[in-house]
């Protein structure tokens, strides 16, 4: 019982979290009221669950619930929204993420015991067990034989980064060309309005994280939309993996804006049935992205385009 | 109606001269040019990034990626070591053989640069280096230096020899450093000057590799560290701008677990960041202080683990957003990285490793905008304490905040862009082909 009743709040947890991205894309301000119908239509369910993320939301002064008129924003700016969110990640599963996130910083080796990480995060063996068995299930690690833990590749560096875009190079194109691949037309219709106006942002006001939060939206919702079960599959879970575990890479607004065009022109393409045009779109995108800095640079010396052999 | 001036940016191959370009261009931009880049094989993309049009020189059998790999593996077996040493015993180790490779770029690319200046045909030409082209002197369109090094880089009898790391008062140690720059050097700029004597260019005077541009030299000391020289430099040709700092996308800070405590940020560049073991024994000095660390390894990433918890560690960072959320700036006296640090009026703490960042270092310590630290002299205590006074010293911080003050009022960019459009607006005429005194 309590097992259902922990996965329901986290239902309610992840649902708070999308409603909040969309009061953050469509701009909301403090004050601004959240109509229950508008939010079930943009987050694709009903008004009983929606309603209880409402009170969760309510429960942390994210929301303030005035009689017989509803629900309304209380927070103030697009900063303290986007904390928000990150913040409800967080408490999802905050010893898995504080795990997850420990090791693509680099401060837990490779392989791990269940008693070391109940002393570093000061959190009960089962507690910690708990968080293992959530991040196992997204393979993101594996149980050894015996007690210990090892970590799975993660892409936590730019030579790791490098071989996510080559994966996602093969695949993405694949996913789209896919027969029977069917364009969830009613999300990829919010997707548009978020990338349109993060495109059409004023100067300075894009931000990486920003950007990052809908790159992997569009292209979960590309995985998702593919005939192949196997491509889809994998995508989403490689999906899932950036997500967890690549920093943000910080790029110029010039780039982030150019990238997100790109996400328009694919999804024109899809929209029309062009899956030829939008799967060749989507590796020019892919490999624009993927172009990196010079890794070594100095004056009399060629660029190093990939870091020294170690 | 007229068509907006195309002006064409050359800088070398590394990040500090490429990004002061950027800076420069972004303005030029917002005022009705148009700025290209002519960009070095393994800077593509680099441009771009920031929407402007790239042309590319291309790629040698010595470029290619495996040869690259090569090279620098063999660059930093050898020079790392070389770092330790003090300006003066760098000269034959480290300067010389640059000063060889340097002299090489430049007679390798000169053809492809000629045949893309052909193709460009631009207004201008924004040169960003230490060498000079002989291709640019003859692309039939005036041509404008930006001076990224210390100012050190144009001599002065009142001002120490470039890349000597030594003071104005420093005589005895000057005179000996200058007499072994040009035995280091003298046969190297030899066979320069043969060079430019082939492609119709006049002899330079030992130890100038590069000459002043007659139309317009833009100088990136702030005003706080500069010299005072014995010889005026012609203001109607050199304009001093207060630094160059480009606007950079919004920096999110990470979350530490260890969430209090100033920030403070350090890099050593790309290529500092290759010498991973200095930089491992920095952060098992960083555990031990109550601050926050964020660091560039650039590159090396993987070669790191078991990170403390008041530690990030990150391979690229928009450096000047960091910078305005740092308390200190450790730093190997590079001179966007310096110039950053005054403009956002955070103290520096130089710890140098070659060229101008001797001089930097020297000149941050002089003029009591930051302190100087030996790469090869310190032990856990000593950075220690240096980290700490500095992010005590409230009276460094004090005239940091006047510096600061004053360059965020007089932006480089802008003042350069605006230098830029001034010089060719008012000189219509090119000149001459080949026609480029010092």
């Amino acid at each position: 019982m309590p097992e259902i009743r922990r996965n329901i709040r986290q239902n309610h947890l992840t649902l708070a979290q999308r409603i909040l991205s969309v009061a953050l894309d469509r701009g909301m301000r403090r004050g601004d009221h959240l109509p229950e119908q508008v939010f079930s239509d943009a987050c694709g369910v009903s008004r009983t669950p929606i309603r209880s993320a409402f009170k969760l939301l309510e429960e942390r002064n994210i929301l303030e619930w005035r009689a017989e008129e509803g629900y309304f924003l209380a927070l103030g700016s697009a900063e303290e929204l986007s904390a928000t969110i990150r913040d409800l990640a967080e408490s999802e599963h905050s010893i898995a993420h504080q795990i997850l996130s420990d090791r693509a910083e680099r401060r837990l080796g490779e392989v791990q015991s269940v008693s070391a990480l109940s002393r570093r995060y000061k959190a009960p063996r089962a507690a910690v067990l708990n968080a293992l068995k959530v991040l196992s299930k997204d393979g993101l690690v594996r149980q050894l034989p015996g007690r210990a833990w090892a970590f799975q590749p993660l892409i936590d560096s730019p030579d790791a980064a490098e071989d996510s875009f080559d994966f996602r190079i093969l695949m993405e194109r694949q996913a789209i060309l896919a027969p029977d691949f069917a364009l969830d037309t009613q999300r990829a219709g919010l997707m548009r309005e978020q990338m349109a106006r993060f495109v059409s942002a004023e100067e300075g006001s894009v931000t990486a994280a920003g950007f990052r939060q809908i790159d992997i939206a569009f292209h979960t919702l590309i995985a998702e939309c593919s005939g192949n079960r196997f491509l889809r599959g994998s995508l989403i879970a490689h999906h899932r993996l950036r997500q967890a575990s690549q920093k943000i890479a910080p790029s110029p607004e010039f780039r982030l804006r150019q990238a997100m065009e790109e996400h328009l022109e694919i999804l024109d393409s899809l929209e029309h049935s062009q899956f030829q045009l939008a799967a060749d779109q989507i590796v020019v995108h892919l490999r624009r992205s993927r172009i990196r800095k010079p890794q070594a640079a100095n004056r009399g010396i060629p660029p190093l385009a990939k870091g020294p052999r170690a | 109606m007229t068509r907006p001036l195309e002006i064409a940016f050359f800088p070398e191959a590394s990040f500090g001269a490429a990004l002061n370009c950027v800076g420069i261009a972004q303005e030029l931009q917002r005022q009705g040019a148009v700025p290209v880049f002519i960009c070095h094989p393994g800077f593509t993309g680099v441009f771009a990034e920031y929407g402007f049009k790239e042309y590319h020189l291309p790629e040698t059998a010595a470029s290619s990626a495996a040869a690259i790999a090569d090279y620098w593996q063999e660059f930093t077996n050898t020079h790392v070591p070389h770092f330790n040493l003090d300006p003066l015993a760098q000269l034959p180790t480290y300067v010389a053989p640059t000063w060889k490779a340097i002299v090489e770029t430049a007679m390798t690319v000169e053809d492809d640069l000629a045949r893309l200046l052909g193709q460009i045909r631009p207004d201008a030409i924004v040169l960003d280096n230490v060498i000079m082209f002989p291709a640019i002197a003859r692309a039939g369109c005036p041509w404008i230096r930006i001076v990224s090094c210390a100012e050190t880089e144009i001599p002065d009898p009142a001002v120490p020899p470039y890349l000597s790391g030594l003071a104005p008062e420093d005589t005895a140690a000057i005179d000996i450093f200058s007499a072994a720059y040009q035995e280091a050097t003298g046969s190297v700029h030899r066979r320069y000057n043969r060079f430019r004597k082939k492609h119709g260019l006049p002899a330079l005077p030992a130890p100038l590799f590069l000459e002043p541009s007659p139309t317009l030299n833009l100088m990136l000391s702030p005003r706080v560290v500069r010299y005072a020289r014995d010889i005026p430099l012609p203001p109607d040709r050199f304009v001093f701008l207060e630094g160059c700092v480009r606007k950079e996308s919004q920096f999110e800070m990470p979350r530490l677990p260890v969430s209090d405590g100033p920030l403070v940020y350090v890099s050593f560049g790309s290529l500092g960041a290759v010498d991973t073991q200095l930089i491992k024994r920095m952060i098992a000095v960083f555990e031990t202080i109550e601050a926050r660390f964020l660091v560039n390894v650039g590159a090396m990433i993987e070669a790191y683990d078991r990170i403390p918890d008041n530690v990030h560690l990150g391979s690229w960072f928009p450096q000047p957003s960091v910078i305005g959320q740092a308390a200190l700036v450790i730093h190997h006296g590079g001179n966007n990285s310096f110039c950053e640090a005054l403009y956002h009026g955070v103290p520096s703490l130089v710890m140098p490793y070659c060229w101008d960042g001797h001089d930097n270092a020297q000149r941050a310590q002089a003029t009591q905008v930051g302190r100087r630290i030996d790469r090869a002299r310190w032990d856990a205590e000593s950075l220690r304490d240096e980290i700490n006074a500095l992010l005590q010293d409230d009276t460094m911080r004090s005239k940091l905040a006047v510096v600061s003050d004053r360059m965020q009022r007089n932006p480089g960019t802008k003042r350069a862009a605006a230098e830029i459009l001034g010089a060719l607006t008012s000189e219509p005429a090119p000149h001459p082909a080949g026609a480029a005194p010092d």
